[in-house]
């Protein structure tokens, strides 16, 4: 990261006034980059497969993350799947019929609404995010210049603290005869408590989610080239142009990772509404672990999880077919003969 | 570099009378903390002129660019458009327009977006851009057909050139900023767009204002030059007038291969005057007080072979240490005896029978530079 946000070096005597070289751009940038050519690589693999054996070679240096997969991720993500169809209150795969008794349940009782706020939550913390992270983001990859390496540091060192223990904070900063409530008080106005109310979940949401926002769209700031933003403002664009018609359609790779970042991180967050909300808004994991644990209904938890899952991939597979993914991330690569 | 041996003189297209100025630069200086890029800098672009700042790397010419288009701000001096002073107008506010040395296209724009951009900016109806776009595809020979509707990021390198000199001509500017667009073309391309936009310069009528380190490149499409050193204008005129008359060893060093040699006074007296090359006299033209050191400008074409009959002001033998053949010139490499090596260019049917010649050169050939 430390070098995410270095300045562009300005030419100094504006001789060499080039768009940064394409893999010049950081760390992560160069990691998007890789992946591209990687990916590419492995399709000209699988089309010269069996006529060498490079193809072999490749799938036996693949093999140990197949492995971690295979058991890692996709037989549970099976079980899961499996143990959806299990009459409620079973523990076994084994001796029943499935059914689809779970989801019946679902549909008919409040899990529906559970998601649908789990839903709401994450898009409005998606949305709060890019109004707070954009101008930000735009600061670190284009105003800071020596800065921004400090502030990157700041930012990303609450990452360094649990989650949990940060929301805690929170609860002592808020709560009734807290920091912030205790000072009210001193002042001549008692306030109960600023906890266990939805805006405060949102807040709590939007502060723990910051990084993961922040970062993809400083990174996709930064891709926007200088030359292209200045070739703008020459041609007679005024500021607001430059950011409708350059800087926005150019970072929205960055805006794009970002929000769906957030918003899959969001949408199965926990901590957040248990910490800082009590039990005002049940959020759709909170149900996942209730089942699991209090409900000792593994099945019910299982349909729940599917149905989250199922939920996400359609929100975030629409969202990823309207950006053209492919044409913004290989401009570099095509770009700048 | 090859110069041409022929220099058409291009200033004629002004003779037909003082045009008029267009823009003044009157001693604009940029520094950099205690560094000083641009000093002083003063000089004058001709309505309708093909105007260009030639220099080596860190001559301070892109800077220099940017402060004319505002993207930096001078640090002292004025910059006058038609006589009203632009210092403090922001690009977007000002009618001049730069091409990039990277031509900074919308990569996620089509060909006919990216041209159509300034025009949306000042709100023009949406079919008076596409026909102005395709005008200028035609006038820059790319087919509207093909072209309109093409990614930017597929076109090639010369595609591009034109797609953001269209962009440029639509913005409709009183002058247009090159920063050596076409540094990074391969040179056989280059060559036909440098002529290419010395067609559409004429064509239009337009100011184009050019920048590049490449001499041969001011040379053929300019009409009048600015020769750039440290930040500081050496020289300015049409590229016939600086070549003819170089005003220091700079200057004619940088306008080709040419023959420098250091001299120095050793006394005075009578018509002509005696001076030393590595401790051997020469003859020059003009006086000369001794004891100052100067350089003496010799072109690789004014020094011939000497047959035994042949005059000429000043002879020297030499040793032959090198032949190349330059299509219809050769060029030799010699060496004097005391130690000076000379660049000679003659025809190419010149045969030299050994190592040992006599070479010679007339006064009038040569010229006497500040270093």
């Amino acid at each position: 990261m430390n070098t995410l946000f270095q300045n562009r070096t300005e030419p100094e005597e504006g001789e060499h006034a080039v768009i940064e070289e394409p893999h010049a751009g950081g760390d992560s940038a160069r990691g998007i980059h890789v992946f591209a050519r990687l990916r590419r690589r492995m399709q000209t693999c699988s089309a010269a497969a069996g006529e060498d054996g490079q193809h072999g070679h490749g799938m036996l240096c693949a093999l140990p993350f197949g492995v971690l997969m295979l058991f890692g991720f996709i037989v549970p993500l099976l079980c899961v799947i499996a143990f959806g169809l299990m009459p409620s209150h079973t523990f076994s795969l084994l001796h029943h019929m499935p059914t689809l008794e779970n989801y019946r349940v679902i549909f008919t009782q409040s899990y529906v609404f559970s998601m649908m706020k789990s839903t709401v939550l994450a898009i409005l913390t998606v949305f709060l995010l890019l109004l707070i992270c954009y101008p930000l983001a735009f600061a670190l990859a284009k105003v800071f210049r020596g800065g921004a390496t400090f502030v990157t540091y700041a930012i990303a060192s609450s990452l360094f603290v649990s989650e949990n223990i940060r929301l805690f904070g929170w609860v002592i900063g808020l709560m009734k005869g807290g920091v912030l409530g205790g000072l009210l008080a001193k002042m001549g106005l008692p306030v109960d408590s600023f906890l266990y109310n939805v805006p405060v979940i949102l807040v709590g949401m939007v502060y723990v989610y910051l990084p993961f926002m922040l970062f993809p769209l400083a990174l996709g700031l930064q891709m926007v080239p200088q030359e292209v933003r200045e070739a703008a403002y020459d041609m007679g664009a005024n500021r607001w142009q430059v950011f409708r018609m350059i800087d926005l359609p150019l970072s929205l790779p960055g805006i794009m990772i970002g929000s769906i970042l957030v918003f899959v991180l969001s949408i199965g967050a926990l901590a957040e509404a248990k910490i800082l909300g009590g039990q005002k808004i049940v959020t759709i994991a909170a149900e996942i672990e209730t089942a699991f644990t209090f409900g000792q209904n593994w099945p019910l938890g299982s349909a729940l999880a599917t149905l989250l899952i199922a939920l996400t991939m359609v929100l975030v597979f629409g969202a990823l077919k309207k950006v053209d993914f492919e044409s913004l991330l290989g401009r570099k690569a095509e770009g700048q003969s | 570099m090859g110069i041409p041996s022929v220099i058409v003189d291009r200033s004629t297209r002004l003779s037909g009378g003082p045009a008029q100025t267009i823009l003044e630069v009157a001693g604009v200086t940029k520094q950099f903390g205690s560094f000083t890029a641009v000093k002083k800098v003063s000089f004058r672009i001709r309505e309708g002129e093909f105007f260009t700042l030639v220099g080596p790397s860190g001559s301070g010419k892109t800077t220099l660019l940017r402060m004319l288009v505002g993207m930096e701000p001078p640090t002292d001096g004025d910059i006058l458009l038609r006589d009203k002073r632009i210092n403090d107008l922001p690009p977007n506010r000002r009618p001049t327009c730069l091409v990039f040395q990277s031509l900074a296209l919308f990569p996620h724009m089509t060909v006919g977006q990216n041209i159509e951009f300034p025009m949306k900016v000042r709100n023009i109806p949406p079919d008076d851009r596409h026909t102005r776009a395709d005008e200028l595809l035609r006038i820059l020979h790319l087919d509207p057909a093909v072209y309109y509707n093409k990614s930017v990021l597929k076109c090639s390198g010369g595609e591009r050139q034109r797609v953001a000199l269209a962009r440029a001509l639509a913005y409709d500017p009183e002058i247009l900023f090159f920063d050596e667009p076409l540094s990074a073309i391969d040179a056989r391309l280059r060559k036909m767009l440098q002529k290419e936009l010395k067609d559409i310069q004429r064509n239009t009528g337009k100011t184009f204002c050019y920048v590049t380190h490449s001499l041969e490149e001011a040379m053929v499409m300019s009409d009048r030059l600015a020769i750039l050193r440290s930040g500081a204008v050496e020289q300015i005129g049409t590229p016939a007038e600086i070549y003819a008359s170089p005003c220091n060893a700079f200057v004619a060093e940088f306008m080709g291969e040419v023959n420098l040699l250091d001299v120095v006074g050793v006394k005075g007296g009578g018509a002509e005057w005696q001076f030393k090359v590595y401790r051997e006299p020469i003859r020059l033209s003009e006086p000369f007080m001794a004891g100052i050191q100067r350089k003496l400008l010799v072109r690789p074409e004014s020094i011939r072979f000497l047959n035994d009959g042949d005059t000429a002001d000043n002879r020297f033998q030499v040793k032959v240490k090198n032949e190349f053949l330059l299509g219809s010139r050769k060029q030799y490499h010699v060496e004097g005896l005391g130690g000076f090596k000379l660049i000679v260019e003659c025809s190419s049917d010149h045969t030299i029978t050994g190592p040992a010649a006599t070479i010679g050169w007339d006064v009038k050939d040569s010229q006497i530079l500040e270093s």
